[in-house]
């Protein structure tokens, strides 16, 4: 029964929680820059908007096109019941879950390109092709990092993994899956999520061609997947594990909410770089992950 | 009744069915199909817990008294063997049918046979000049099935290079089991652990075997071989004649004792094999050669956990090495079946639309809906995602390599790679797929030739229905698996037999099956909505643009562009293209094709001297007596100022 509780609450704060992020974001920026900006509530409007709205189908479009974002979104789903929430822990842990947490978010990238092909689009191309190409870097870094949390607590299973705090590559650490953050989720300087007519985009090219609810889908588990690395990245960072419970959920609350803050003052304050530079980038964030576990490996040691 | 029967009817009957193969199809699949079902049956026996199968019989063949055995080892690899041979015979009696290949079709019904017969024998014999006779025959029978289609050159090409890249494989072999021979006093195989004087031959074995699994800078052969042969041909080679290297490896780094350098080399291999073989696969516009390319990957996929393996063993039996071997020989299973699964679905798409660039084809999934969405799963499998075969498999090698990590060992530093290899070659492995399946099967028919496609029949639909039922299963219920995997383990190596499963497979399971039933559920919630919600249709919207055609589609170039860039190191494209001229421009092009650049960069300038230094050599060779006659005077005469000169002091 406990459990039943357990892991309905957790499903209704993963599914609830979410869509306030973006709206969160938004009114960072737009402190950032004077205006009054949109409710922090928008994306819910949207949201009910869409699932309420008609669907327009390409003439070359498989069944794929409508199932491909249902898959991605229960990947993120799963992938975010997976993940410890601070004080209460995991709703079921085994070992290697962490493994299986990445290869979700690899499943939820898999459908996302695939349902972005299906249109025959030169746009669903170009977004498709960008996503899993530079995923490559981020995937690389994501294992780094959690190679580097595994050194330093001996474990594969997240509840464990994540409970103590970072040690001496923490910084590192931080910065690595900080960018990896940002290129997870299509943000500036990565990609921008404000413009979608672009040439240049990454997300919001592809998904360009859905509409009503597939696309409502495709928003929420955007949202989702922001959570998700913002809670990843506080639990890594912060000793959780290591707090009494109720400090531990301000902990845990406060780093997300620094995510956020951090995530729409990047947004305000730097451009979107160019395309050549992207890897660049995305390669030291690998290469901060990779020292951080280096660091591990050493401080173990001594 | 004991393996020992079961395998002799098996054999029977699958030599029954060779000889009356070629004239009679219907009652050739008959047996064919009896006979891998026996076989299936004894190796299952032997996994299921039935004891090992052992058979010594005094009856001499080439000089040397015939000994079976059927191991874990052994039996594992049998399974599968039995399960792409009766796939692919079914699969081949229509798509290689005697209507459409009246010459070739019998040919290769009767190699078919001998290929299986020959790969059952290399598994079962324990005696080293048994084994290179089966290994031989197997080799030669492979040939036959590549060059069915002897007609076409490149398939000619491709053929030989294949016989002499195996038989440059075999040649280390023979050097490996006649010097086992010569140090041990006897042909005959088995656990010769104690004997460390042997550690040394490894190396010729995995040079041998290496060739024979497609390692990376050994995989030459590979590519141009599964591109070319026949579909069920290509998916019997990769997924199982790729496989007899890793046993050859598993088998004799069981037997044998092993030098303490050859975990780091053989992980290490694995690694770069897993990496550059998915970077050459992403490039790839063929798709055949792109699947070729992939089984590079997962045979270095499955060396990084045999490697693990070999370094747990040689660091004092650390267990974490039982995860690597269980992940590598379940990968052997999985990769067997996701990858004939893909060969054959690339087969239809061939039969059905007469070309393999990815770039010609295009909205395939109205016209062939089965073809496409097996293909999905075999991609899905194949890039390792949940909920299907290759994450168990993957997740297995990363926990024994993660357990080595924290163990903080010497072997740490080998496993640290390895896992970030891994990684990069899995989400490598999707941008290849996501290209693959998309370009052929998503968005509007590039060519004419596509419009016209058709869905295969059912007699090429069931073997591919049959092996995405093996993709589901091993990924829903991992658990059912485990005990056969783990015996083919302990047989390989017995210290780690009394230990309990570590990994904790039904978890993985219930997880796995719970998203399979959610995604579902989802899925056909979400369509049942969209479809409640209108499902107006309406050509694709490019930017205002108002004839978009079907050529102005993302292409497969364009698509792996970036990520191929990364490699363009070792890809080395070849690019050729003109741009457009004038006001109005005609015979604008751009081609552009990844070479095996191992073979066209490194063994061909190799072998070009080589024929050189003959042809120069050969000119001494002309047919005119009088210099013959001259040749024999002057030898004669340095051999005589030789002898004068030994004799002066």
């Amino acid at each position: 029964m406990i459990v039943m509780l357990d892991l309905v609450l957790r499903l209704a704060l993963w599914l609830l929680l979410p869509p306030l992020l973006p709206g969160l974001i938004n009114k960072v920026k737009a402190w950032v820059a004077g205006r009054r900006g949109p409710p922090v509530l928008q994306l819910y409007h949207d949201l009910a908007r869409l699932w309420q709205k008609d669907v327009v189908l390409s003439n070359l479009a498989s069944p794929g096109f409508v199932i491909a974002p249902a898959v991605a979104w229960v990947a993120l789903v799963g992938a975010a019941m997976l993940l410890p929430l601070g004080p209460t822990g995991a709703a079921f842990g085994f070992r290697g879950d962490v493994l299986l947490l990445v290869y979700l978010l690899a499943l939820a990238r898999f459908a996302t390109a695939w349902a972005a092909l299906e249109t025959g689009s030169a746009f669903g191309g170009m977004g498709a092709a960008r996503e899993v190409s530079y995923a490559v870097l981020t995937e690389a870094a994501l294992v780094a990092a959690v190679l580097s949390l595994s050194v330093q607590s001996g474990s594969i299973t997240l509840a464990t993994l994540l409970a103590p705090a970072a040690g001496a590559g923490a910084v590192l650490l931080a910065g690595g899956l900080f960018a990896v953050l940002l290129a997870e989720n299509c943000r500036v300087p990565f990609d921008d999520p404000n413009t979608h007519l672009e040439l240049t985009m990454i997300h919001e090219v592809m998904v360009l061609d859905h509409s009503g609810p597939p696309l409502a889908v495709i928003l929420h588990g955007a949202s989702l997947k922001l959570l998700l690395f913002s809670v990843l990245l506080t639990e890594a960072v912060l000793p959780l594990g290591r707090l009494p419970p109720f400090v531990a959920a301000a902990a845990l609350a406060g780093g997300v909410l620094s995510v956020i803050l951090g995530v729409g003052l990047v947004e305000s304050l730097l451009a979107r770089f160019a395309f050549r530079r992207v890897p660049l980038l995305l390669t030291t964030a690998f290469l901060l992950c990779l020292f951080s576990l280096l660091v591990a490996w050493n401080g173990g040691a001594a | 009744m004991t393996p020992g029967p079961l395998l002799s009817v098996a054999g029977v009957v699958l030599l029954l069915g060779l000889v009356v193969g070629p004239g009679r199809p219907q009652l050739w699949r008959i047996l064919t199909l009896c006979g891998v079902a026996i076989g299936m049956g004894a190796a299952v026996r032997v996994l299921s817990g039935g004891g090992d199968w052992e058979w010594r019989s005094g009856f001499p063949l080439g000089g040397e008294a015939m000994h079976l055995r059927l191991d874990g080892v052994s039996a594992l690899f049998l399974v599968l063997v039995c399960t792409v041979g009766g796939g692919g015979c079914v699969y081949g009696g229509e798509y290689w049918s005697d209507h459409h290949y009246p010459a070739s079709a019998p040919r290769g019904r009767a190699w078919w046979n001998a290929l299986l017969v020959s790969l059952g024998w290399v598994l079962l014999s324990a005696n080293g000049l048994h084994f290179l006779l089966g290994w031989e025959l197997f080799t030669v029978s492979a040939y036959f099935l590549i060059t069915l289609d002897r007609q076409r050159l490149q398939v000619r090409a491709a053929g030989w290079l294949y016989l002499v890249a195996s038989h440059t494989g075999t040649v280390c072999l023979f050097a490996f089991f006649a010097l086992l021979a010569a140090r041990t006093g006897s042909w005959d195989l088995g656990p010769l652990r104690g004997q460390a004087g042997l550690s040394s031959l490894f190396w010729l074995a995995l040079l041998g075997f290496g060739v024979k699994a497609g390692l990376f800078p050994l995989h030459v052969w590979l590519p141009s071989a599964h591109a070319n042969a026949p579909s069920h041909v290509s998916a019997i080679l990769s997924g199982v004649a790729l496989k007899m290297g890793v046993y050859g490896i598993v088998r004799f780094s069981g037997w044998l004792p092993v030098p303490a350098a050859s975990g780091w080399v053989v992980i290490g291999l694995g690694s770069v094999s897993a990496l550059l073989g998915i970077a050459f696969s992403v490039a790839q516009n063929d798709f055949k050669r792109m699947l070729a390319y992939c089984s590079v990957e997962n045979v270095g996929i499955i060396f990084i956990g045999v490697g693990g393996a070999m370094l747990a063993v040689s660091h004092g039996d650390a267990p974490w090495g039982r995860l690597a071997m269980a992940g590598a020989l379940l990968h052997v299973w999985n990769h067997g079946a996701f990858k004939s699964l893909l060969f054959l679905g690339a087969g239809s798409v061939l039969h059905a639309a007469g070309t393999r660039e990815m770039s010609r084809l295009g909205g395939l999934w109205p016209r062939m809906p089965w073809t496409a969405g097996l293909f999905v799963l075999g991609s899905v499998a194949a890039s390792g995602l949940p909920p299907l075969n290759g994450l168990v498999s993957e997740w297995l090698i990363y926990l024994g390599l993660f357990d080595a990590v924290a163990g903080r060992g010497p072997a740490g530093w080998a496993a640290l790679p390895a896992i970030l290899a891994l990684a990069t070659a899995g989400a490598l492995a999707l941008v290849g797929f996501v290209k693959t399946g998309a370009l052929i099967f998503l968005g509007a028919p590039r060519t004419r030739a596509v419009a016209r496609a058709d869905e295969c029949g059912w007699g090429m639909r069931v073997p591919m229905l049959a092996l995405a039922a093996v993709c589901l299963a091993i990924g829903l219920a991992p658990v059912l698996f485990w005990p056969a995997v783990s015996r083919a383990v302990d047989a390989w190596h017995p210290a780690w037999a009394t230990r309990e499963s570590p990994a904790p497979l039904a978890t993985l399971g219930l997880f796995q099956a719970t998203l399979g039933i959610l995604v579902a559920t989802a899925a056909a919630a979400l369509w049942y909505r969209a479809k409640s919600r209108g499902g107006r249709r309406a050509p694709t919207w490019d930017c205002g643009f108002r004839a978009p055609t079907a050529r102005m589609q993302y292409t497969a170039a364009s698509f792996a562009g970036i990520t191929a860039g990364w490699f363009d190191w070792i890809l080395q494209p070849m690019l050729r293209w003109r741009r457009p001229r004038g006001l109005f421009p005609t015979g604008a092009f751009r081609r552009e094709s990844v070479p095996e650049t191992v073979l066209e960069r490194v063994i061909s300038p190799v072998a070009a001297g080589v024929l050189r230094v003959s042809t120069a050599v050969r000119r001494l060779q002309h047919g005119r007596l009088q210099s013959y006659i001259l040749y024999l005077v002057t030898g004669l005469l340095g051999l005589g100022v030789l002898v004068l000169l030994e004799g002066a002091p």
